[in-house]
């Protein structure tokens, strides 16, 4: 199989893997546990905690904020967002406040913005900013959606469908420069980053926000495991609760092997960031001219260029106009290659129609069009070849 | 210990000449669910009345397949017993003790009597077991009118007492209408229309058209599930998929389009009609409705219609849409069929399409198409799926 689909999950590193297994077994005490056996468990966590957010520190080297463990990256969202309705049990209880408001994006993975749907069926205040049509959010937007009474930003760091890599520290600014301006203190600025690690050079620390949720499936890690980062001074209260591990954010007893395995994971997509970066440049110009010869296919947003910084080059969307995007992944899949239509998560809900692409201001019947190709440090220039041609055969064959 | 039920039949009753023959059909019916389902039986037929014994723990399964068998217009979990008075009064308390433990509790007693040589007459007998009921259970109440359960009795060959009887499908036996060949989609109505022909006593074949990788392998595979649901009523029914990707891209490629929709349902109907003679079916079962979507225009269904002269039984024609629902609903195929692996034929379905079709223009822009050559094909393909 030609697998084209890294956005998705990738293919989990058999070594770091196989270890975790090991670990699994041989440090299977209960980390809460103050036998021996316990001990040596939480001494593993506590030395995978320290190398994930070595990782996450890269630009700032700092020990600020810390770092606790879940079972996925759409926890780590949950757990942030969710954390609002604590803030308004709090604030009503004691009426400093009357009304509660959230700001994130049309453009969000279903994680937060189900999520977010959620809380506004609950009673909270939302708002919804588009991206432009280069699918970036501007930061001025944003700030302008902030309210008096804004208790939470959520603006991913990178999407899903598009690659589009939003600017965070600007935003970071924009929101507490908004919030000054009604004498608030800035509020709190989640960070969907499950596309960012190992993409791209991002540190919740250095960037200003208040959380950040990650994937280990994302970097050939595990699955059922995922990390949620919160900056120092600003404290999640959750809403579930239970034994109080995890700093008392994400009760349950932890996955020794799974926090270990996301650690060198992360480590290792660290190490060879430059590299894979270099590949993916490299690939990402190789589909795009690919794209350019197929007559009316086009990369989404029409502007993207090969090297564009404001995309990751890892993820590309790319419309087949007159053909269904879903029709033309099946078609591929016949020819054993593996893309996807958009967020995995999403191609099996029945919202229908393509929120993120259409969000941008293209038309549903082309959005309705793209698919999404995304590579890993596995790909190479003959699967984008293989790719090419068998899109452009299916594409010729099929379109209506 | 068994279960015994007593079956309740209708139509069949009506008939004079071949009743024998539907009865035939009913038992063969009956033997055939029971025994695919695994379950040891015996079916005794009297005149009117049908019995079937069975073993307690395939009560259950037993009573889901006398729901689902046409024929069956009712059918109650019986006690039979010899017929003295003392055996029938003591029958009536353990039905009474039955609906009684439900917390029913108005209730009135039922007597029919053939065998007149049983001492009490119907009205004596009926009146008695109101009087032992009562004695043995305090809680419970003489109704006439408006009752929460009846006690029935009845002296025949054997005596028989029983309580209020479970609908049955009604309508006649499977194979006793011959065979029709639905052609069966995803969506909410063709399972409906199975089901009501399937009631008429048709046994049934149905067709479905996959245009991969236009509609999907969910799509395909709600519809093999929906076809079980069928099967559930029907019996035994075998599935055709037609490979249909190539017709449509030809349609596309070549038709006009506003055409497009009613050429492909032509080209479908044309290979209904191939299909019908190979499977030994005498007509066409289709779930359209007048007016309901733009192609189905009586002009348009005679345009169809005129590719096949075999008869194209419509049974939902005349049914409003909240009916059909209501009848999916209960039968049990809505929710399969609102799933949303739609085909995906929307890039196909033109946004004005023809909606008074003129039968020779048409005909003659179907015969331009030359789609015969890759209908037969298509059908050469189909995939045979047998479902039970």
């Amino acid at each position: 199989m030609t697998y084209l689909d890294w956005a998705a999950t990738t293919p989990p590193d058999s070594q770091i893997l196989a270890q975790a297994a090991g670990i699994a077994v041989e440090s299977f005490g209960n980390p809460s546990s103050n036998h021996k056996l316990g001990l040596e468990a939480k001494s593993v966590l506590e030395l995978a905690r320290r190398q994930l957010a070595a990782v996450l520190y890269a630009q700032t080297h700092g020990e600020k904020g810390h770092l606790i463990f879940t079972g996925g990256g759409s926890e780590a969202d949950a757990i942030a967002l969710l954390a609002v309705l604590r803030q308004a049990m709090n604030a009503r209880r004691d009426g400093s406040i009357k009304r509660l408001h959230i700001v994130t994006t049309e453009i969000e993975h279903a994680a937060v913005y189900e999520e977010a749907h959620l809380l506004k069926a609950l009673g909270l205040d939302l708002s919804f900013v588009k991206p432009e049509s280069d699918g970036r959010v501007d930061p001025q937007k944003i700030a302008a959606a902030v309210e008096k009474d804004t208790a939470l930003v959520a603006v991913m760091a990178v999407n899903n469908e598009t690659g589009a890599i939003q600017r965070i520290a600007e935003i970071a600014q924009a929101i507490t420069g908004a919030a000054a301006a009604f004498g608030r203190k800035s509020p709190r600025f989640h960070v969907d980053a499950v596309q960012a690690l190992g993409k791209i050079a991002f540190d919740p620390q250095a960037a200003g926000v208040s959380s950040a949720a990650f994937s280990a499936h994302k970097i050939r890690g595990p699955r059922g495991v995922g990390a949620l980062w919160v900056a120092d001074g600003a404290p999640i209260e959750p809403l579930a609760l239970g034994g109080g591990q995890e700093a008392g954010l994400r009760p349950g007893t932890e996955s020794i092997q799974g926090a270990w395995a996301f650690a060198q994971a992360a480590d290792a997509a660290a190490k060879s960031f430059d590299a894979r970066m270099a590949l993916a440049r490299k690939l990402e110009a190789r589909l795009l001219s690919g794209i350019a010869a197929i007559p009316g296919a086009l990369a989404l947003p029409s502007g993207r260029v090969a090297g564009d910084p404001r995309y990751s080059p890892f993820i590309l969307s790319i419309a087949f106009p007159g053909l269904s995007g879903e029709v033309l992944v099946r078609a591929l899949s016949d020819s054993g290659i593996a893309v996807s239509t958009g967020s995995a998560c999403s191609s099996n809900s029945k919202r229908s129609g393509r929120r993120v692409i259409e969000a941008m201001g293209v038309a549903p019947r082309l959005a309705l069009s793209a698919i999404r190709v995304s590579t890993g440090d596995l790909t190479t220039c003959a699967e984008i070849d293989i790719f090419l041609e068998a899109a452009s055969d299916a594409y010729r064959r099929l379109k209506t | 210990m068994d279960a015994f039920y007593l079956i309740k039949i209708g139509e069949i009753l009506l008939k004079l000449g071949n009743r024998k023959e539907f009865e035939n059909r009913l038992r063969s019916q009956l033997n055939e669910r029971f025994s695919k389902a695994g379950i040891t039986h015996k079916i005794e037929m009297y005149p009117g009345r049908y019995f079937v014994t069975v073993p307690e723990e395939n009560a259950t399964d037993a009573e889901f397949i006398l729901s689902r068998t046409p024929g069956v217009n009712g059918y109650a979990r019986a006690i039979k017993t010899e017929k003295t008075v003392d055996a029938v009064l003591a029958a009536a308390i353990e039905v009474a003790r039955e609906r009684l433990s439900r917390g029913l509790v108005r209730f009135k007693a039922e007597s029919r009597r053939s065998d007149k040589s049983f001492p009490l007459g119907s009205f004596e007998l009926s009146a008695k077991i109101g009087e032992v009921v009562l004695g043995a259970f305090p809680q419970a109440k003489v109704d006439l009118h408006t009752p929460e359960f009846t006690i029935n009795a009845e002296i025949r060959e054997r005596a028989y007492v029983f309580a209020d009887a479970e609908p049955g499908m009604r309508g006649l036996p499977v194979g006793s209408g011959g065979k029709g060949l639905l052609l069966l989609s995803g969506g909410i109505d063709s399972p409906v229309a199975g089901y009501m022909m399937a009631r008429r006593g048709m046994s049934l074949e149905a067709l479905y058209f996959h245009a991969y990788p236009y509609t999907s392998q969910e799509a395909q595979d709600k519809v093999i599930r929906l076809a079980r649901i069928l099967s559930t009523y029907a019996g035994k029914l075998v599935l055709w998929t037609v490979p249909f990707t190539e017709a449509q891209l030809k349609i596309k490629k070549d038709a006009r389009m506003d055409l497009t929709t009613l050429m492909m349902r032509m080209g479908m109907m044309r290979v209904a009609h191939l299909l019908v003679p190979r499977i030994g079916a005498n007509c066409i079962i289709t779930g359209e409705s007048v007016g309901q979507v733009a192609s189905q225009t009586a002009e348009n269904l005679r345009l169809t219609e005129s590719l096949t002269d075999y008869p194209v039984l419509r049974p939902l024609c005349g049914m409003d849409k909240e009916d059909t629902v209501n009848m999916a609903k209960k039968i049990g195929s809505f929710d399969i069929s609102i799933l949303p692996y739609e085909d995906c034929c929307v890039l196909f379905s033109p946004k004005h399409p023809m909606l008074k079709a003129k039968l020779e223009r048409e005909t003659e822009a179907y015969n331009e198409l030359n789609l015969e050559p890759l209908l037969v094909e298509a059908l050469d393909k189909a995939e045979r799926l047998e479902i039970e």
